[in-house]
């Protein structure tokens, strides 16, 4: 059988792949004594262009592969997402890694690995390409956790990593092996085709809970989430920022293209579950937030809590849960890079991730303290900021499904991790510092903690545009089970 | 003749043995050797979900498996390194640096 493939749906990534491959062949070819430096500076520049390029196929929706490759508009709204962290995480890690002379040009590489790992998950349609592109962001992952060869904290964070991630990979493929069984097909719209005329069977019910663990482990949900904290606090920063950004957010782009859209006739077997694991989720996350005193653990406990929130939008189900997922996310990609930002200009000058250390920050550098205060009480969810409409739509939509207790817990949680955020605001502009020194910012790491603070602040004020945005990503999903 | 269910009860025993090991290991070494058994009970799996299924996405699916499996055990190989250069060991117990 001969189709025609329509290269134009791939054209983004592979115009990533590319960039890749000449970066690569450039970097092995290139004689010892020229430098590479650029090699960082090329990359931002493309993915600016590459933004500009993703901004003119928003109109594109359609199959190619054999149906295995699917560019929709949820695909298309992630693939945005993931370029703009992109941008972020690049930049970080051209400020972090200046010590590492010319090995941080390998790591660009690896990040450009993850990128396309990404993209390809926001695009597939298929079981197989599913699995392959979440490995290849995860591949990417474990090296890069581990990229200080020197720092006893980052190879225990990747080896501790690599175990649970290849644990939670074959779980998922283990999974796909008993779907693949009973539906007799890897493609999604086979699948869907056979949830809609089956009933949920037992042999079904296991492999999704096998799938479901592989996507907890991703989003960082309850029982599989014993590695956040400590992955998130022995892994260089720019990878901390990635994981509890792009990572997370891939994680629950496949819970919504599986769970709204090829289970979503058996909506009904899984919603409680997924409202009673979130509920102990951000209780857990939260409560142990409290006690920490390294940032960047701090973070991982709150990144716990923030997927406890959002798998409340899973559990909603419906058109106002999945978009309240896609807002939340949109409004947790600003508010948490600012926070990474400022911990990595903060260790760089300091060496230091110790949250006793951030004492008296507003004397220290006036921009840096005003990027973690706007970062604090977003993630704290305060109006009129980001983090607060995010909230109150979920909310919203888990009020409107009937599930009271569930919002309950939620509001208490709320008031909770107020208090360790605004612990450390407190810390920030309160307290005097122990070392007075002035925190120098580079100029293009000043413009980003600026445009932080605006994304911040715009989202929460004009949601308007961006909520629209995320409920046209969901309208126009393929193979979706929405009212 | 063998049936689907002697064949997924062997993938299902691979699959604890290989479960098993993961949680109970204390060598990162083995940890490594009990997760490729995790991949190959699925491997079994899928073959036998193919042979009884008639179609031939299973046996592909295995390949793309085995490939996975390599570049896990490529990278983790290389970390294994790493921490025996940096701690001298490779017992999983001794990863506790941080705790909280």
């Amino acid at each position: 059988m001969y189709t025609v493939i329509k290269w134009n749906l791939i054209s983004l990534e592979a115009l990533m792949a590319v960039i890749l491959i000449a970066l690569t062949v450039t970097d092995i070819a290139l004689p010892k004594k020229i430098k590479r430096d650029w090699i960082g500076d090329f990359s931002i520049i493309s993915l600016s262009g590459l933004i500009v390029f993703w901004l003119t196929q928003s109109a594109l929706n359609g199959v190619t592969f054999s149906n295995m490759f699917v560019m929709d508009s949820l695909a298309w709204f992630f693939k945005g997402f993931f370029l703009l962290a992109m941008v972020f995480i690049f930049a970080m890690t051209r400020e972090c890694f200046k010590s590492l002379g010319e090995r941080r040009n390998e790591f660009y590489l690896l990040l450009w690995l993850a990128l396309i790992g990404m993209c390809f998950i926001a695009s597939s349609a298929d079981f197989l390409l599913l699995f392959i592109s979440i490995e290849i962001l995860t591949i990417s992952l474990y090296v890069m956790t581990a990229y200080l060869k020197s720092d006893r904290l980052s190879i225990e964070a990747g080896m501790k990593y690599l175990i649970l991630g290849a644990l939670s990979s074959g779980f998922l493929i283990y999974g796909i092996s008993f779907l693949y069984g009973t539906t007799h097909s890897t493609h999604f719209d086979v699948i869907q085709r056979y949830c809609q005329t089956h009933a949920l069977s037992a042999m079904t019910l296991f492999a999704m809970v096998l799938i479901f663990s592989s996507v907890g482990f991703k989003i960082a949900a309850l029982p599989f989430s014993l590695w956040v904290a400590d992955v998130y606090q022995g892994a260089p920063t720019p990878v901390t920022a990635l994981l509890s950004v792009g990572s997370k957010a891939a994680g629950f782009l496949i819970l919504i293209r599986l769970f709204f859209g090829i289970f979503g006739a058996w909506h009904f077997e899984w919603r409680l579950a997924l409202a009673i694991l979130s509920a102990i989720t951000m209780t857990y996350g939260n409560l142990v937030a409290l006690f920490q005193t390294n940032i960047k653990r701090l973070l991982g406990y709150s990144s716990i809590s923030h997927a406890g929130y959002l798998l409340m939008g899973a559990a909603a189900g419906g058109a106002l849960g999945a978009s309240g997922i896609n807002f939340y996310l949109l409004g947790y990609l600003f508010t948490n890079l600012a926070a990474f930002l400022v911990i990595v200009i903060f260790s760089i000058t300091t060496k230091s991730d110790e949250i006793e250390d951030y004492d008296g920050l507003s004397q220290r550098s006036g921009l840096l303290a005003c990027t973690m205060l706007f970062a604090l009480v977003s993630l704290a969810g305060m109006p009129p900021l980001a983090g607060f409409f995010g909230k109150f739509i979920l909310l919203m939509a888990v009020i409107k499904s009937g599930y009271i207790w569930l919002a309950f817990i939620a509001a208490m949680n709320i008031v909770i991790s107020l208090y360790y955020y605004l612990l450390i605001a407190k810390r920030i502009y309160v307290d005097s510092p122990r070392n007075p020194s002035l925190i120098a910012v580079p100029i293009c790491m000043q413009l980003l903690l600026v445009f932080a603070i605006f994304g911040i602040v715009i989202i929460g004020i004009f949601q308007g545009p961006f909520l629209d945005a995320a409920m046209n990503a969901v309208k126009g999903m393929y193979l979706s089970h929405l009212q | 003749m063998i049936t689907l269910e002697a064949y997924l009860i062997l993938s299902g025993i691979i699959f604890s043995v290989g479960l098993a090991g993961v949680i109970t290991s204390r060598s990162v070494l083995k940890v490594l050797l009990s997760l490729e058994l995790l991949l190959a009970a699925s491997n079994l799996s899928f073959v036998a979900f193919s042979k009884f299924n008639g179609d031939y996405t299973g046996q592909l699916v295995v390949f793309f498996i085995i490939l996975v499996a390599a570049a896990e055990v490529a990278i983790g190989l290389a970390i294994i390194v790493l921490m025996y250069r940096q701690l001298s060991t490779i017992q999983s117990d001794e990863l506790r640096t941080m705790k909280w």
